[in-house]
């Protein structure tokens, strides 16, 4: 696994190099696109902002807890089970609060157990689809998103059946 | 959705809401702080990348498959799009994101449609393939796993299941939706659990005028 730890330096000095081969100033290129960062990151605040409100809001009202409840036997006809259910609906909302979910299932089933390994699983199948969502069109003229987000959460959640029938025969 | 929080709120604990909102608002800074420091990484890099053609060499090499997945022809477009699906399977999420947006900007037909391009760009995004899912093997570790890259090849085997699917299922609704109507119009009227699934989106959008 030490491999992956390489990966982002290699990406890096094999760019070095090969620009360095191709005679282009570095410093001047790397400033001209490290300037666009800040203008994006800015432009996209608010859209995370609102959505994040709205996912905490959720959170403390209670309301998730009852999705979960509403949800955990539709998941079980499935094959998900129950414990796994909140990161389940949590996951395409939050990053970091799916992770924070995610350690708690390590701390209470193990992470070698079969409901561990579960979730592992799901956090590599599935993405944050709100955020990523949010985030993206942001900056389109996009007004109507279509099908677009119920297909993303569909796939994830077909992700998810996945991820626990491979967990099961592996 | 934010309404019926709020109004569920009322009923059980009204202290805690200007608190919580706060506290999240300023964790949403603080992830933005943070994103700015590895976009302004990412981005330089993007630049270097540009500059020297390996970003066009990229685009060369997948364009037969993007050309498929997106029916885009544009170079430009082209590259960014190869950029974006390359660093995701990298498990470089943070530096696919910068490149997705430009993407998408690419994608766009400044007409406030939705185009099959730009979901299919969001599909693949998020069922995005990953061949290391580093920081679930980090979590792994730490809390005491005897084998924390156990769950690599399972890993792997659903993600590319699952990626394929939503690009089945992507090209099987662009069939769906946009057979009979003309480009500029979006095909979203006849989606039942639209509204509930699109009230956080919506809310966004108006807040741009």
């Amino acid at each position: 696994m030490y491999f992956s730890n390489y990966i982002i330096p290699i990406i890096i000095i094999f760019l070095l190099v090969y620009s360095i081969f191709k005679k282009i100033n570095t410093y001047d290129t790397f400033v001209k696109g490290a300037k666009g960062a800040f203008d994006l990151v800015l432009s996209i605040f608010p859209y995370i902002a609102t959505i994040m409100l709205m996912v905490a809001l959720m959170r403390i009202s209670g309301l998730m807890d009852i999705l979960v409840g509403v949800l955990a036997p539709v998941f079980n006809f499935l094959g998900i089970p129950t414990e796994v259910t909140e990161l389940v609906l949590l996951r395409p909302f939050t990053g970091s609060g799916s992770y924070a979910i995610l350690n708690d299932i390590y701390n209470v089933y193990g992470a070698d157990t079969y409901i561990g390994r579960c979730a592992s699983v799901i956090m590599g199948t599935s993405e944050t689809v709100f955020y990523v969502a949010t985030v993206y069109f942001s900056q389109t003229s996009v007004k109507k998103l279509s099908y677009a987000i119920p297909l993303a959460l569909l796939c994830s959640l077909f992700g998810t059946i996945i991820a626990c029938l491979v967990c099961k025969i592996l | 959705m934010m309404l019926i929080s709020v109004v569920a709120l009322i009923f059980t604990d009204p202290e805690i809401i200007i608190t919580e909102m706060t506290n999240t608002s300023l964790e949403v800074l603080q992830l933005c702080v943070e994103l700015m420091a590895i976009y302004t990484i990412w981005m330089g890099l993007l630049e270097i990348v540009d500059a020297s053609g390996l970003g066009k060499k990229l685009a060369k090499l997948l364009s037969p498959l993007i050309r498929w997945l997106f029916k885009v022809k544009d170079p430009e477009t082209t590259k960014y799009i190869a950029l974006n699906m390359s660093s995701n399977m990298l498990g470089l999420g943070n530096a696919s994101t910068p490149m997705g947006i430009k993407a998408m900007q690419k994608l766009d037909p400044k007409t406030g449609a939705i185009t099959p391009a730009m979901i299919m760009l969001l599909i693949i995004n998020s069922t995005a393939i990953q061949f290391l899912p580093t920081t679930v093997i980090g979590l792994r570790a730490s809390s005491g796993s005897l084998s924390p890259s156990d769950i690599l090849i399972p890993t792997i085997l659903a993600t590319m299941a699952t990626c394929v699917f939503g690009i089945l299922m992507a090209k099987l609704c662009e069939k769906i939706f946009f057979k009979n109507k003309p480009s500029s119009q979006s095909g979203g009227e006849n989606i039942s659990f639209k509204n509930y699934i699109q009230k956080p989106i919506s809310n966004t959008k108006q807040n741009k005028k």
